[in-house]
C-alpha cells in the first residue's frame, strides 16, 4: 500500500472495530449534551475573541467615559465635564462607568446569534441532532453553556469597568459611588444579567432563523434600532406597551435607557426580561423539534 | 437491524419516499442503490431521525432511533461529510460528539488513527480535502463502536487506497455481525462490497434481494452457442423451457438454460459445438434494466395523465 501525500498510511483494517479494549459508552443525558456543547463552545476561536472583546469594551469604555466625564480628556465637540450626557458620559457615576455595556450588549447578542445559528450554516447541526436526538436538550445545553460564559464575562467586565472607572473618577475628584451603596450592586449585576439575557435571546433567534446573518440582523434590530425608533415615532399613549420591550424592561434594574417614559419596577422588569428569554428559547425548542434539519 | 415500515416522506407535493418497507439485516453489507433523487438520502436521514417521516416508522434494533439510550453507540452515520464546523479541529470535533456518550480522548485518538488522520488531528476541519473530510465523517461514525452503520456515498472523494480500505473495513464490520447500510451511485462498487441489495427508484423499493439473485432475476444469462449443427441443437432444446434466437446461421442464443446443461445435452446427442459462451449480466446492466423499466412505467402514467383534453400545459405550449 502506498502512502498518500496528505495523510499517513492507513492503519490496518478493523482497528476501529477490534479495539484492544471495549469501547465503553454511557447513556446520553442532558448532562452529556451540556458537556458536548461546552467542548464545542470552548474549541472555537470566535468564542474567545468575542468574550475578550466584551471584557475590553466594558473596561475600556468605562475608563474612557469616566475620563471624558471628568474633563481630563477633551472631546471634539468642546470638552466633557460634569457628567452631562453626550456620547461619552452618563447622568450619574454608575451609568458613566458602564458606558461600554451598550456595546457589550450588542456583542454578546451577536455572539448568542452565532452560537445558535452557525451550526446550520456549517451543517454541523445534522451531526449534533444525530448525537442528541432528543433535540430540546440541544437548545437547553447550548443555553446553559452560553449563560455560563456570557455571565462570567459580563460580571468580570462590569466589575472591572466599575473598579477602573470609579478610580478614574475619584482621581479627578469627581463624585463616585461604592458597590455597597444603595441599589448600586443591583444595577451592576442587573446589567450583567441583561447582557446575558440578550445573548440568550440572540441564541433563540439564531436557532429559529437558522441563519447567522439573519439572526444578527434581528438582534441589532430588536435592541438597537427598534426601541429608539418606537420611542420617537409612536405617540406617548404607547409608552405603557413599550415598557415591555426587553430593553425597557431591563431599564428597571440597569442603567439602560427606556424606550418610553414609563418604567416597570425592578422585580417586574426582571420577570418581563426573563419571559422574553423563555419565549425566544421556547420558540427555538419548538422549531428544532418540529422541523427537519 | 433496521426495519422500515411503510416509511413515507413528502416535501410539499413531492413524494420523496413512498411507503417503503424493508428489513436491513445484520451480518451483511446491504447496498442501497438508486438514481439521484430516488429517496436514498431521505430514507437514511429518516432512520436517524433527521427527517421526520410523514407516515410510517423506521426502527433501529426494534425501537425508533430517537429513543436510543446512547444514540451514537446505536447507529454510526455518515450522511454529509461536510457537516463539521470549519473552525474546529478534527480532534475537537470528535471530542465534542463523543462527549454525548461519555467517550474521551483515548477512543478519539484511536479512531483518528484508524482512518489515518492522526497527523492532521489538530488542523481545522475547514482545511480538509473532500477525501479527508470523508475520513473524518467515517471516524465520527465509528466513534462509539455502533452495531449499525449507515453510510451515504462513503467513497466520494476517496483515493484508491481509501476506497480499498473502506471496502475491507465495511466487509469486516459486517462479518462481526453489524448492520451495514451503504448507498452508492457506483454500481461496480456495490458489486464488490455488498452482499444484499436494496434498489430504490422514485421513492419505491424496486428490488430487495441478494446480489446474485438480483442479477439472475433481472436478466437471466444468455448462452451463445456456435455449432455447425445449430438446427439439430435447436430442435433438441425446443422441448425444454428455453427461449431461442438465431441471430445468424450456425449460431444460437439460449436463455433459460446454463452452459453446462446445454453442453451435456449436445454431447449426449452427438451435436458438435464450436463455441459455448455464457454471458453473465453485470450488476450495472441488471440495475439499468430495472430502473429503465421504472422509467418506462412512468412514461405510461404520464401518457394517461397528459392526454390533450386534460392537460392545460399542452394547450399553452
Amino acid at each position: 500500500m502506498t502512502a498518500t501525500t496528505l495523510v499517513e498510511p492507513l492503519a490496518s483494517v478493523g482497528a476501529a472495530s477490534r479495539p484492544s479494549h471495549a469501547t465503553i459508552v454511557r447513556r446520553q443525558t442532558l448532562g452529556t449534551a451540556i458537556r458536548s456543547e461546552w467542548v464545542k463552545l470552548r474549541t472555537l476561536r470566535s468564542t474567545w475573541i468575542g468574550l475578550g472583546s466584551t471584557l475590553l469594551i466594558l473596561v475600556g469604555f468605562g475608563a474612557i467615559a469616566a475620563a471624558v466625564s471628568t474633563g481630563s480628556v477633551a472631546t471634539p465637540d468642546g470638552g466633557g465635564g460634569g457628567g452631562g450626557g453626550g456620547p461619552f458620559g452618563g447622568s450619574d457615576p454608575v451609568s458613566t462607568v458602564l458606558m461600554g455595556a451598550n456595546f457589550a450588549v450588542l456583542l454578546i447578542g451577536i455572539l448568542g446569534a452565532l452560537a445558535g445559528a452557525r451550526e446550520y450554516g456549517s451543517r454541523m447541526i445534522t451531526a449534533t441532532v444525530a448525537a442528541v436526538p432528543r433535540r430540546w436538550q440541544v437548545v437547553i445545553a447550548k443555553a446553559t453553556v452560553f449563560t455560563g460564559v456570557a455571565l462570567a464575562a459580563s460580571v468580570i467586565g462590569i466589575l472591572g469597568a466599575f473598579t477602573v472607572g470609579m478610580s478614574v473618577l475619584s482621581g479627578a475628584d469627581a463624585a463616585t459611588v461604592a458597590l455597597t451603596d444603595d441599589g448600586v450592586l443591583r444595577q451592576v449585576l442587573g446589567m450583567a444579567g441583561y447582557i446575558t439575557a440578550v445573548g440568550l435571546i440572540g441564541m433563540g433567534l439564531g436557532i429559529l432563523l437558522r441563519s447567522v446573518a439573519g439572526s444578527i440582523g434581528a438582534v441589532v434590530a430588536a435592541f438597537m434600532v427598534l426601541p429608539p425608533l418606537a420611542a420617537a415615532l409612536l405617540p406617548d399613549s404607547w409608552d405603557p406597551i413599550l415598557q415591555y420591550l426587553p430593553s425597557s424592561a431591563a431599564s428597571a434594574f440597569t442603567t439602560v435607557l427606556p424606550a418610553g417614559t414609563e418604567v416597570l419596577g425592578a422585580g417586574a422588569g426582571a420577570v418581563v426580561l426573563a419571559a422574553w428569554v423563555l419565549a425566544a428559547l421556547g420558540a427555538a425548542v419548538v422549531s428544532i423539534t418540529h422541523q427537519d434539519v | 437491524m433496521i426495519e422500515l415500515r411503510d416509511l413515507t416522506k413528502r416535501y410539499g407535493d413531492t413524494v420523496a419516499v413512498d411507503a417503503i418497507s424493508a428489513s436491513i439485516r445484520p451480518g451483511v453489507v446491504t447496498g442501497f442503490l438508486g438514481p439521484n433523487g430516488a429517496g436514498k438520502s431521505t430514507t437514511m436521514r429518516a432512520i436517524v431521525g433527521l427527517d421526520r417521516p410523514t407516515s410510517g416508522v423506521a426502527l433501529v434494533n426494534g425501537r425508533p432511533y430517537v429513543t436510543a439510550p446512547a444514540p451514537l453507540a446505536e447507529v454510526g452515520a455518515l450522511l454529509d461529510a461536510k457537516s463539521v464546523d470549519k473552525g474546529r479541529t478534527a480532534r475537537n470535533h470528535l471530542l465534542a460528539l463523543g462527549a454525548t456518550v461519555g467517550i474521551g480522548p483515548r477512543r478519539v485518538d484511536e479512531v483518528l488513527g484508524t482512518v489515518g488522520l492522526s497527523d492532521v488531528a489538530g488542523k481545522a476541519a475547514g482545511t480538509f480535502s473532500l477525501g479527508m473530510g470523508q475520513r473524518l465523517g467515517i471516524a465520527a461514525a465509528l466513534l462509539a463502536d455502533p452495531g449499525v452503520l449507515i453510510l451515504d456515498e462513503p467513497v466520494n472523494g476517496l483515493d484508491l487506497d481509501g476506497i480499498q480500505w473502506i471496502r475491507a473495513l465495511l466487509a469486516e464490520l459486517a462479518a462481526e455481525g453489524r448492520t451495514v447500510l451503504l448507498s452508492s451511485h457506483l454500481m461496480s462498487e456495490m458489486e464488490l462490497v455488498a452482499e444484499h441489495l436494496l434498489v430504490i427508484g422514485q421513492g419505491r423499493i424496486l428490488a430487495d434481494t441478494s446480489i446474485d439473485a438480483f442479477i439472475a432475476m433481472s436478466s437471466p444469462g444468455v448462452v451463445v452457442v456456435t455449432s455447425p449443427d445449430a438446427g439439430a441443437l435447436a430442435s433438441l432444446l425446443t422441448g425444454h423451457d428455453v427461449t431461442l434466437t438465431a441471430p445468424q446461421a450456425g449460431r444460437l442464443e439460449v436463455r433459460g438454460m446454463t452452459a453446462d446443461v446445454i453442453g451435456d445435452l449436445a454431447a449426449q446427442h452427438g451435436v458438435r459445438l464450436h463455441g459455448l459462451v455464457a454471458i453473465t449480466t453485470s450488476l450495472e446492466t441488471a440495475y439499468l434494466e430495472l430502473t429503465r423499466e421504472s422509467v418506462v412505467y412512468t412514461g405510461t402514467v404520464q401518457h394517461h395523465a397528459h392526454s390533450p383534453a386534460t392537460d392545460p400545459s399542452r394547450s399553452a405550449a
